[in-house]
């Protein structure tokens, strides 16, 4: 008997093998979808407005190290501000100039002592302080007026950003660190009311300095650094203050009178806590005239201040030193005593995590906590080969050579004066951080960055330092450095990569005609 | 989240990687080709080799950096193609010619 239907015969293994190959092909479409979602993420943007991302924390437990991998090679000198810090050396300079010029005077002889010796000793440093004000900036002023208006946004957002910020110190630390005298919970701070009638009389958490009895430095360190996160901290870290990193006198607007007298470390300021947190990210690769500093150093001067006012509460005495309010200490190297990361290249921390993309902050005081260690992920022997930061640096002020010796330790010596002149002369929101935005180890958090930071902190041999240094270059390439230059000075206002469409100014503002927005 | 960073994406994949491993099988059965462990070791590194130039090719559209796809996909496209040229002959080492006549002959 013949069956009437045709036999439906289908073959197992040839199904099998053509399902094979489809999932093959549906597999490979589906890491290509899955590596679009993780650059996308979310969640890779570490440290913005949140600090739970997926992944956020690195292991620093295997990396960690007695001693920070900086070097120690002579004498240490505590740093002068009055000359050595820009900031604060150019507004003095500033005012002695000006008034020096009026005068008829030139040369070091227009200023006062300690500037007029230190110039002497470093002319090339005055020829560059004295370009910033009478080249750099009245052609910015021009081009700015030309050219401003396409960075209007992000100066809006710059603005923005830095509007809100807590008081600086109002004292000298004698004056301005210690708790106020006020009634506290638990029990009264000395000098304080006194039990009124027959109200019961609390017990006791305090002693008679008003400081709470703290059951364990360990504890309190874990206490601390969970604070310093629910006060908006991305990283946290903790470490006895070196004085090395304490500046040798005290700077303006810190409630210090005599600033040319030297300034003694105050003994309560035992520990140092430094928080940080990063830039926006995408404006931060925006950079030299979409970014700014100000979206993150606005958050780490509240997460300080917020915890200053906490140790306080306890009874401790407690001090922040963050732009905005300024410092009397250097922060970067007190950051790399607390384990947050290394210096780089550029004289800027490189953390695991952000990068280079962090603002930190420090809070000094001498509640008892644990500290933590210093780590070495490998970035000083990555910064030997990589250079990409001095490569892109339009002001040549990042070095390509080698560690000198500087304050007794080796590092690389930035040129302050080029970099600050050459951020005088951006548009936008002000400073460049373009060496910040092209740093290979300032990537978003997702798996592909990740699993480069771990080749290279696990690589004995640093091979992968030279194959991925040269996977940066050819991958990730930035403009031409001459083009981040404003056009007076043969630029074109270049960033390092696009704007956001947010800070596009010219997608939401109607320019007149005759404005002209970009080069 | 996005469903391709969930964990049900990557039981998925894992599913779709089995049913692969399976057809590499089969096909080497019908073709008499011998599949020692260093063969299947070689095959299972290529394939992630793949998988990893199609997620870079992705994860640097997704964040922004397109030269870095089109270069990194160059790159690693080219690394993957002639690997995977040299893998194919690979593979076919100890293949007996005329088996794979004989097994369909036999089969049907």
């Amino acid at each position: 008997m013949s069956d009437s239907k045709p036999a439906f015969n289908v073959d197992r293994r040839k199904f099998l093998k053509v399902g094979g190959a489809t999932g093959a092909a549906v597999g490979g479409l589906g890491m290509g979808l899955f590596g679009y979602a993780a650059g996308k993420d979310p969640n890779s943007y570490l440290g913005w407005q949140t600090y739970e991302g997926v992944n956020q924390f690195f292991n620093r437990k295997r990396y960690e190290v007695d001693k920070p991998t900086y070097i120690s090679s002579g004498t240490p000198r505590r740093v002068d501000p009055r000359v050595d810090q820009i900031f604060e050396r150019r507004g003095r300079f500033m005012m002695q100039y000006m008034r020096g010029r009026q005068q008829g005077l030139s040369g070091p002889d227009m200023f006062e002592e300690p500037l007029r010796s230190y110039y002497r000793e470093n002319p090339e440093v005055l020829e560059l302080d004295i370009l910033n004000v009478e080249e750099i900036q009245p052609k910015q002023r021009v081009d700015s007026r030309i050219y401003g208006q396409q960075f209007l946004l992000a100066e809006a957002w710059a603005n923005a950003m830095g509007a809100v910020g807590p008081r600086g110190p109002q004292g000298p630390p004698a004056e301005n660190d210690f708790p106020r005298q006020r009634r506290m919970m638990g029990s009264r701070m000395p000098g304080g009311d006194q039990p009124q009638g027959d109200m019961p009389t609390p017990p006791t958490v305090r002693n008679e300095s008003g400081q709470v009895d703290l059951k364990d430095p360990v504890q309190t360190a874990r206490l601390i650094k969970k604070i310093a996160h629910e006060l908006g901290s991305t990283l946290v870290g903790i470490t006895k203050l070196n004085p090395d990193w304490v500046y040798g006198y005290p700077i303006r607007g810190r409630g210090f009178e005599n600033l040319d007298e030297p300034l003694e470390i105050p003994e309560h300021w035992e520990y140092a806590i430094v928080v940080g947190t990063p830039m926006s990210w995408d404006p931060m690769y925006a950079n030299p005239t979409y970014g700014t500093s100000s979206d993150a150093y606005s958050r780490s001067r509240i997460v300080a201040a917020r915890l200053e006012a906490f140790i306080k509460t306890l009874g401790f005495p407690a001090r922040t030193h963050v732009p905005g309010t300024s410092y009397d200490l250097m922060v970067p190297p007190i950051a790399i005593d607390a384990g947050l990361g290394e210096q780089g290249r550029h004289s800027v921390m490189i953390t695991p995590e952000l990068g280079s993309n962090i603002r930190p902050a420090v809070i000094t005081t001498n509640i008892p906590m644990a500290v933590d260690k210093p780590i070495d992920f490998g970035v000083q022997d990555f910064c030997k080969h990589c250079k990409v930061c001095a490569e892109n640096c339009p002001s040549g002020a990042i070095p390509m050579g080698d560690k000198v010796e500087i304050n007794g330790y080796l590092r690389y010596e930035l040129n302050q004066e080029k970099c600050q002149n050459f951020w005088n002369s951006c548009l936008g929101s002000m400073g460049c951080r373009i060496c910040i935005a092209c740093c290979p180890y300032t990537r978003k958090a997702n798996w592909l960055h990740r699993t480069a930071l771990n080749v290279t902190a696990n690589d004995p041999t640093n091979i992968s330092d030279k194959v991925l240094t040269s996977l940066q270059k050819s991958f990730y390439p930035g403009p031409d450095p001459l083009e981040y230059f404003m056009p007076s000075m043969g630029g074109s206002n270049a960033s390092y990569r696009e704007p956001p469409w947010w800070l596009k100014a010219e997608d939401f503002i109607h320019f007149t005609p005759g404005t002209g927005v970009g080069p | 989240m996005s469903f391709f960073m969930s964990g049900f994406f990557w039981f998925l994949e894992g599913a779709l990687f089995c049913i692969f491993i399976l057809a590499v099988r089969a096909w080497a059965e019908d073709r008499s080709i011998p599949m020692p462990y260093w063969k299947w070791i070689s095959l299972i590194v290529w394939v992630f080799f793949v998988g990893f130039t199609l997620a870079f090719i992705g994860t640097s559209f997704g964040e922004g950096e397109p030269a870095a796809a089109i270069r990194g996909g160059i790159l690693f496209g080219v690394i993957a193609i002639i690997s995977g040229v040299g893998l194919w002959r690979l593979l076919k080492i100890g293949n007996i010619p005329g088996e794979e006549e004989f097994a369909t002959a036999t089969e049907e």
